[in-house]
C-alpha cells in the first residue's frame, strides 16, 4: 500500500551532533617557526597557509602592511615579477595575498605532487623580497585606480567611516586613506617593515587537506635554515579610541540606495561572554531568518539584505549592522534597526525562535568545520587569539543552554544605543 | 574520481547522487531549466524574481526558511541566462526535511498578492544595489544589447528595467510557474552523507507524487551572424575610463568550447596571462583587465574587460590589446605555455570538486548538457587540445566583425 503522505507537518527534526572537531598536529622546526597540520578530504590537494603578525596594527602609516605583503610576489632575489607569477601559474598553484588588520600572510592552493616546487617558490616570495620601485610604481598606481572606484560606493564610504570613528582616525584600525597615500609609499620603508614583521619568529604555517607524508621533512628543508632574528620590541599598544561624535552623514551626489553602518566596539573571543554575545548577534541579524532581515527585508522591502555581525580583534572587537537602503527609507530603516535591538533588551526571545537559532548555528559550525578549506580558517580563526578548539566547545554548549534571560540581559550590558555610533552615506 | 548514480522518477525528475563519506552533511541541488532567456521581451527580469518567490512559502508550509534553519540547514539560490539553480546544504540527520521542503515548493507556490509586492520591491532595491548605485554596473545593459540583436541574452538575468519588475503581476507571476517549473523539467542531485538507496527512497516518497507538467516550449530564435563591427561610446560619472569588447563564440556543448576556455586562460590566467603581462605590468596602459567565457548553453561569448590607467588614450590600449589578439591568430601558444593553462585547469577541477556543494551543483549542471559523466572527464576533452586548434579558434571567432566594443568614458576630464 502506498504511504500517505502528510505534507502539512515537517519531518521529525532531529538533535544534531557536531561531534569532534578534528585537531591540528602541531610540531616546531628547529629555528621555532610553528608547524600546524590538519588533516583532511579526499582530494590530492592542499592548502597552505604563512601566517605573520604583521597586520595594520604594526604600520606607522596607512597601506605599508598590505603593499608591503602584495609586493612579496613582485620581485625577489632571484626571480622577477614575472618570473615568479609565471612559476605559480605553471604549478597549476593559486596563491592569495592577505594583509588583515592584525595579521598579514600568504596562502596557497596547490596539488600535493606540486608542494616541493611551491615551498621553495613560498620560502623565496616570503622571505627573500627585493621591493623593486618599478613593480611598486605599478602597483601604486593600480591600487589607486581601485581606490577611487571604491570611493564611489556607498558601502565603501560608510565602512571606511565607521571603523574611523569607532577605532579613532590615529589608531591603524581606524585610520583612513586618502589619495596621496598612494604616493607616499617608498621601497624602504617596505624593506623595513618586511624586515621587523616578516620573520621566523612571526611566523606559523598552517597546513591543511590530504597531506602528503614528506611534507614535514619539506618544510623543515625550506623553512627550517631561516636563522633566528631578534625579535623587535613593540612599542607600548596601541589602544583604539573611538571619537566623540557618534552619527555622520557623508554625502553621495547621485546615489539611489544609502548605505547604513550602525554598531561600536566591543569584546572581542577572548571575554567569556562573547558566546552568548554571537547568539543574540544571530538572533538580531546574524542569518536569513533574523529579525532584522524579516522586518527591513521580508515586511518592508527597503533593502535587499540587511547583515549583523560580531567580530574580534586582538586589541578590540566589533559589532556592525550593514545594509543598503531605499534613499526615501533611511530613517525609516535606522528607526527600525533601533526598535529591534530595543526589542531584544525588553521583551525575551521566544522559545521557538531560540530553537530555530539554536539548530540553525549548530548546523553552522559543522559547516565550519567541513572540509580541509573551512576547516584551516577555523583553526586560525581561534588561533590567532591564543584559542584552541575550546572556544568552540563553549560557543556549542552556550548554543545550547543559554537562555531567554540571558540573551536580555547580554543585549542591554553590549548594545545600549546611546553607544552605537550611526554612518550613513548616499 | 566521483562516482555517482543517476535515475529518472516517473514524473520525469532526474536525480543524481554522490556518496561522500568525508562529512556528516548532505548538499541538495535542485536545477530547473529556466532562465532569463525563456522570458518574454517585454517582461524581463521574471524568472529571478520568481526565484525569489521560491522562498516566500508553498503550499503546505507557510516559510521556507524557518524549518530548513530548525533543522540546521543553510540555502541560497542563483538564476542566470540559462537556469535556476537552488541549493541547500544539511546536517545528514535532518535530511527528509530538505526533500520535505524542496518537493512542496515544486508542487505549487503560496503566491499572494502580498508577498510578490514584497519581493518586487527587494528586486528593485538589489537592481539599485547591484546595477544603479555602482560604478560600471549598467556595462551589461550597455554589451549585452550591442551584442544579441534578437537572442534572449540580449537582457541580463535582473532584466532590462526596473519597470519591467515593478509592474510584475500575480498572473504573470503564476503562468510562469506552471509553465516552467515541473519534475519533467528539473534535476535533482545530492552529495555527502547519503547512500543512493536512501536517496532512491527518499525522492520517490515526497518528489514521486509531484505530477509531470505540460512545459511550455522553449521558442528561441537563434542569434543571426554579427558581419559588422559594433561600437558604442558612453560617458558616466566614473573616475576611470573602462573598455569593453565582446566575440561572439560557440554553445556549451560544442567541440570549440574547450579550445576556448584554455584560449581564455592563456589571455586572462593568472597574472603571467598574456593581457596581465603585457598590458598591466609591461605596458602600464591598464589598471586591470580580465577576459571569460560566458559558458551559456546558446552560443555565448568571450568578454574582455579593463580598467585604464590614468592619461592613456583609450584607443592606444585597444591597439595594443588588439596586437594580443592577433598573435593569436600568427603563432601557436609554445608547448610550455598549453602545459601551464591545463596544470591550471587541473587544479581549478580538483578544488572545484572538492566540496560537496560543488559536486553536487556541477552534477546537475552536467546532467542539464546531457552527460553527467564529464564531472570526471572534462578534463581530458580540455587536454586534447592542441595549439594548432588554440589558432584556428583565435582565427575563427576573435574576429573584428564578429565583435562589440563598449568605451565607458568617465566624464571627469580624464582621457
Amino acid at each position: 500500500m502506498k504511504e500517505v503522505l502528510n505534507r502539512k507537518e515537517a519531518p521529525p527534526v532531529r538533535e544534531i551532533d557536531p561531534g569532534n572537531i578534528p585537531e591540528a598536529q602541531s610540531f616546531k622546526l628547529e629555528n621555532g617557526i610553528r608547524v600546524y597540520l590538519i588533516e583532511s578530504g579526499n582530494e590530492e590537494l592542499i592548502r597552505m597557509e604563512f601566517t605573520f603578525k604583521a597586520g595594520q596594527i604594526k604600520e606607522e602609516s596607512p597601506l605599508v602592511s598590505t603593499t608591503t605583503n602584495m609586493m612579496l610576489t613582485e620581485g625577489t632575489e632571484n626571480y622577477t615579477a614575472d618570473q615568479i607569477s609565471s612559476e605559480f601559474d605553471f604549478l597549476g598553484a593559486f596563491p592569495n595575498h592577505s594583509a588583515d588588520k592584525d595579521t598579514a600572510g600568504f596562502v596557497v592552493y596547490c596539488l600535493n605532487r606540486h608542494v616541493e616546487n611551491i615551498l621553495r617558490l613560498c620560502r623565496e616570495v616570503l622571505f627573500s623580497p627585493v621591493f623593486p620601485e618599478k613593480e611598486l610604481d605599478i602597483l601604486m598606481k593600480k591600487r589607486l585606480r581601485l581606490f577611487q572606484v571604491n570611493r564611489e560606493k556607498v558601502q565603501n564610504l560608510a565602512s571606511d567611516k565607521f571603523f574611523e570613528s569607532i577605532f579613532g582616525e590615529s589608531h591603524p584600525y581606524g585610520w583612513q586613506v586618502s589619495e596621496n597615500h598612494f604616493t607616499g609609499i617608498s621601497s624602504a620603508m617596505l624593506s623595513d617593515f618586511h624586515g621587523k614583521y616578516y620573520t621566523p619568529e612571526n611566523m606559523a604555517v598552517i597546513v591543511s587537506g590530504k597531506i602528503p607524508e614528506e611534507l614535514t621533512k619539506l618544510i623543515e628543508l625550506h623553512f627550517g635554515d631561516l636563522s633566528h632574528r631578534v625579535p623587535v620590541a613593540d612599542g607600548p599598544e596601541k589602544k583604539p579610541a573611538g571619537s566623540n561624535d557618534r552619527r555622520f552623514r557623508i554625502k553621495k551626489p547621485g546615489a539611489v540606495q544609502s548605505a547604513i553602518r550602525l554598531g561600536k566596539p566591543t569584546i572581542n573571543k577572548r571575554h567569556p561572554d562573547y558566546p552568548g554575545l554571537k547568539v543574540l548577534n544571530t538572533i538580531l541579524g546574524g542569518y536569513f531568518g533574523s529579525r532584522l532581515m524579516k522586518n527591513l527585508r521580508e515586511e518592508k522591502g527597503y533593502t535587499y539584505g540587511v547583515h549583523s555581525s560580531l567580530s574580534s580583534l586582538n586589541l578590540s572587537g566589533f559589532m556592525m549592522i550593514a545594509t543598503e537602503v531605499n534613499k526615501n527609507v533611511t530613517e525609516k530603516a535606522v528607526d527600525e534597526i533601533l526598535k529591534e535591538i530595543t526589542r531584544l533588551q525588553n521583551e525575551p526571545v521566544g522559545r521557538s525562535e531560540l530553537s530555530v537559532v539554536r539548530n540553525y548555528m549548530t548546523g553552522e559550525i559543522i559547516r565550519m568545520f567541513d572540509g580541509p578549506f573551512a576547516l584551516a580558517e577555523s583553526f586560525k580563526a581561534v588561533w590567532d587569539f591564543g584559542l584552541d578548539n575550546n572556544y568552540y566547545y563553549r560557543l556549542l554548549e552556550k548554543i545550547k543552554t543559554i537562555e531567554p534571560d540571558e540573551i536580555t540581559e547580554l543585549a542591554r550590558t553590549y548594545y545600549k544605543t546611546d553607544e552605537l555610533y550611526e554612518i550613513i552615506a548616499g | 574520481m566521483i562516482k555517482f548514480e543517476v535515475f529518472t522518477l516517473d514524473n520525469g525528475l532526474k536525480v543524481l547522487v554522490n556518496q561522500d563519506l568525508s562529512t556528516p552533511l548532505v548538499a541538495m541541488n535542485i536545477l530547473y531549466n529556466v532562465g532569463s532567456k525563456d522570458e518574454d521581451p517585454d517582461r524581463t527580469g521574471l524568472a529571478h524574481l520568481f526565484e525569489h518567490l521560491m522562498f516566500s512559502g508553498s503550499v503546505n508550509i507557510p516559510e521556507f526558511d524557518p524549518p530548513l534553519q530548525l533543522a540546521g540547514g543553510e540555502n541560497n539560490a542563483f538564476t542566470n541566462n540559462d537556469i535556476t539553480n537552488y541549493y541547500l546544504t544539511l546536517p545528514y540527520e535532518n535530511l527528509e526535511t530538505g526533500f520535505w521542503l524542496e518537493s512542496d515548493r515544486m508542487l505549487g507556490l503560496n503566491l499572494t498578492e502580498g508577498n510578490i509586492e514584497i519581493q518586487k520591491s527587494v528586486v528593485v532595491e538589489e537592481f539599485k544595489q547591484r546595477y544603479i548605485n555602482q560604478p560600471y554596473g549598467d556595462v551589461m545593459h550597455l554589451l549585452r544589447p550591442l551584442t544579441y540583436k534578437i537572442h534572449p541574452y540580449k537582457w541580463p538575468p535582473i532584466g532590462v528595467d526596473i519597470s519591467h519588475i515593478a509592474t510584475a503581476s500575480l498572473e504573470h507571476v503564476s503562468d510562469f510557474f506552471f509553465s516552467h517549473y515541473a519534475p519533467n523539467n528539473a534535476i535533482l542531485s545530492l552529495s555527502g552523507k547519503i547512500t543512493p538507496d536512501e536517496a532512491y527512497r527518499l525522492s520517490n516518497k515526497w518528489f514521486g507524487p509531484v505530477e509531470k507538467r505540460e512545459l511550455r516550449k522553449k521558442n528561441i530564435t537563434p542569434e543571426p551572424e554579427q558581419t559588422e563591427e559594433r561600437k558604442l561610446s558612453v560617458l558616466r560619472n566614473v573616475p576611470v575610463t573602462a573598455l569593453y569588447k565582446a566575440w561572439h563564440v560557440c554553445k556549451r556543448t560544442d567541440e570549440d568550447f574547450y579550445t576556448l576556455d584554455l584560449l581564455t586562460d592563456i589571455l586572462a590566467g593568472g597574472e603571467s596571462g598574456r593581457l596581465y603581462s603585457k598590458l598591466v605590468r609591461e605596458k602600464g596602459l591598464f589598471s586591470e583587465v580580465n577576459a571569460w567565457l560566458t559558458s551559456d548553453i546558446d552560443p555565448g561569448l568571450v568578454i574582455f574587460q579593463g580598467r585604464l590607467m590614468n592619461n592613456v588614450d583609450i584607443e592606444v590600449a585597444e591597439q595594443s590589446l588588439n596586437e594580443i589578439i592577433d598573435e593569436l591568430k600568427h603563432k601557436e601558444p609554445e608547448t610550455k605555455e598549453m602545459e601551464k593553462v591545463k596544470n591550471r585547469y587541473e587544479s581549478a577541477t580538483v578544488i572545484s570538486n572538492s566540496g560537496i556543494l560543488n559536486k553536487a551543483m556541477n552534477l546537475a549542471y552536467y546532467e542539464l548538457l546531457g552527460n553527467p559523466e564529464l564531472i570526471n572527464s572534462e578534463i581530458e576533452n580540455f587536454c586534447r587540445v592542441s595549439p594548432e586548434m588554440v589558432k584556428e579558434s583565435a582565427i575563427k571567432y576573435l574576429n573584428p566583425s564578429n565583435c562589440s566594443t563598449v568605451y565607458y568614458i568617465s566624464e571627469r576630464g580624464e582621457k
